[in-house]
């Protein structure tokens, strides 16, 4: 009988009657994307805010027509208070408003706010883009009026089309749900490794476990594949959990579609294997050389900084180099961008990544066989 | 046979075994006697190979666990320092996965799984979990564990602390049980009358060195004291670590 297989079944037996172990894996691939799929209704509610303006304007009197304008774009005038944190935007418009606008003479509408707020940014954009439009409105008027054709003051038309923000936002969620993918390989069998190591030292049965007659290899493959075994259902549950959540966030209406083929999530499914290998290899590493269950919990949160440091700093610091296609992680998290971007695969690339990712996991496998043999390891000398 | 020859063994200054040799002979009881800190347990983790040695040979049936660990050990049921259970799993799936470690299946696994449940009379244990047992419960598990191959070597350290009459009782007798069928036992202690009580031969220990060797009877000749106890004292030089 393989001692490999042997200690695998009794350790994932072990493991499915540990509540917290099935309960630590569950859990993410639960609320991970339930949470992510909260946090978009926000940040999409935010973007696409259609609700008025509200500002305090001075002299309205003066010019009711424009603060009809105004109110035809959504900017009202605001009715309580403003409250003691914010700094109010305020538009006056002078007294001779009427007078000079017949004369033809230029009007001075003052607008006080503080353009430094972050919050108010869009509100006073919009309430410069409403007086603009009125002006340009009297503009068009006079020229008519005059026998002008208006273009003529129009020699340039820059149409902007604000879809750089929205664009990057976009690509802001879409990057945290493949690192939030990438991480349910690290997340769902993390407890498992840690108990079935630093556990087993913690229940002073891994002395017994080391002294039967077999190789230390074969205790760490039995026990890594158990582990990796949680991770690759963790991550399976989360790749079905986020296309049947992101079917209700409103994405389409930031203008984004993404696609979840079955293919696709097969393919990603694949991919991962690998990397919930290394992932477990490396919580067994560290924890096969922590004293008990809290020390190794200590030191894996501290692990869980590599996989996120390397997608989401590969996405925000806009890395682009090639040997990203080829490294373990690295590899993985640029082959996901390119499927859920519909890009072509870098196939080379992605079987490299793979394959290195396997062959790290194995070489830090043998690390701890051989750690296993040393005394200092083992009784903590 | 167990054959310890000119062991040395040092963790950092202190010196825990030095130049040790002994053997423990087939179908006899060893006793390995000394107070605390005297270096039983390291003496035992080396003849399983779980420590390696600096100098000298732990020999069982010949073959050194240094050397060979994989070969070594399937010639022996060892009752560790420490003996966690896997409370999670049921007594019976426990002895049942040491035995497949040793490499029993099919029908001979059946077999002895249950023999040496019957053996240890916890027929009413085999089904339960471990947590929440007895030390005597407990013991008794990890015995089975050590039995259920059917070694032809028993190692256990210290194997009666923490027991109460009864399960001390069904521990000798399953050691004598044991001798009988011509098993090589060595056993680690610092209990006096469970060595009196129990062992063939004594090696009594103190510093990392054998300070005596012999019968129960041969030590209190060689002291001349009739007790065991007074001859012991009077061996190791001090009445440090021992409990009566």
């Amino acid at each position: 009988m393989n001692m490999t297989a042997l200690i695998w079944r009794k350790e994932f037996k072990d493991a499915l009657r540990d509540k917290r172990s099935v309960l630590a894996a569950m859990s993410y691939a639960f609320f991970g994307p339930m949470l992510m799929a909260v946090a978009f209704f926000f940040l999409i509610s935010q973007l696409t805010d259609p609700s008025d303006v509200e500002i305090s304007i001075e002299g309205k009197e003066h010019a009711p027509e424009l603060v009809q304008h105004l109110q035809l774009q959504g900017i009202v005038e605001r009715q309580q208070p403003w409250p003691d944190t914010v700094t109010p935007i305020t538009l006056s418009i002078p007294a001779q408003w009427a007078e000079q606008i017949k004369r033809a003479e230029p009007v001075t509408v003052t607008l006080r706010a503080d353009w430094s707020a972050q919050k108010q940014q869009t509100e006073i954009k919009r309430v410069e883009r409403a007086v603009q439009a009125y002006a340009a409105q009297i503009t068009h008027y006079r020229m008519i009026l005059r026998g002008i054709d208006p273009r003529m003051a129009q020699p340039i038309n820059l149409s902007k089309q604000d879809l750089a923000t929205r664009g990057s936002k976009a690509a802001l969620i879409m990057g945290s749900v493949l690192v939030f993918i990438i991480l349910s390989v690290f997340w769902s069998g993390m407890n498992v490794a840690i108990d079935i190591s630093a556990g087993e030292r913690e229940r002073n049965s891994l002395e017994f476990l080391l002294s039967q007659p077999l190789s230390t290899q074969s205790i760490v493959w039995g026990k890594g594949l158990a582990a990796t075994s949680f991770a690759v259902f963790g991550a399976a549950l989360s790749l079905v959990l986020i296309p049947i959540i992101f079917n209700y966030v409103p994405l389409q209406e930031i203008g984004m579609s993404v696609n979840f083929s079955v293919p696709m999530m097969l393919l990603m499914f694949v991919l991962l294997i690998p990397l919930a290998l290394l992932a477990t290899a490396l919580q067994l590493f560290v924890s096969f050389r922590a004293k008990n269950f809290k020390e190794a919990q200590t030191y894996i949160s501290f692990l869980l900084i590599i996989p996120m440091a390397a997608s989401f700093g590969v996405e925000f610091a806009r890395l682009k180099t090639p040997i990203l296609y080829y490294l373990p992680l690295t590899g993985q998290h640029q082959t996901f961008l390119s499927l859920i971007r519909g890009e072509g695969v870098n196939w080379l690339g992605a079987s490299v990544s793979a394959v290195a990712t396997l062959v790290l996991a194995l070489l830090i496998g043998q690390l701890i066989a051989r750690m296993l043999k040393s005394e200092k390891t083992v009784f903590g000398l | 046979m167990i054959n310890v020859q000119r062991l040395s063994k040092s963790f950092k200054e202190v010196q825990a075994l030095d130049n040790l040799s002994f053997s423990a002979p087939d179908g006899q009881i060893t006793g390995l006697l000394g107070p605390n800190g005297a270096g039983k347990t390291t003496c035992l983790r080396i003849i399983y190979g779980l420590l390696k040695s600096e100098q000298g040979e732990a020999l069982i049936n010949g073959i050194d666990a240094n050397q060979d660990p994989i070969n070594a050990r399937r010639q022996i049921g060892i009752f560790p320092d420490k003996f966690g259970l896997y409370e999670r799993l049921t007594v019976r799936e426990q002895i049942r996965y040491f035995a497949q470690l040793h490499g029993l299946s099919g029908m001979e696994l059946e077999q002895r799984t249950e023999l040496v449940i019957n053996q240890l009379d916890m027929s009413s244990l085999a089904n339960r979990k471990s947590a929440g047992f007895s030390q005597g419960q407990r013991m008794k598990v990890a015995l089975a564990q050590a039995l259920v191959h059917n070694p032809k070597h028993l190692i256990l350290d210290e194997p009666s602390r923490g027991l109460d009459v009864m399960s001390t009782r069904i521990l000798r007798d399953i050691l004598r049980e044991q001798r009988a069928q011509g098993t090589c036992i060595l056993f680690s202690s610092h209990v006096m009358q469970e060595v009196a009580a129990l062992c063939d031969r004594v090696v009594v220990m103190a510093k990392g060195r054998v300070a005596a060797e012999g019968t129960p009877q041969e030590l209190c000749e060689l002291t001349g004291e009739s007790a065991l106890e007074e001859a012991f004292v009077k061996i190791i030089g001090s009445d440090e670590g021992i409990a009566a």
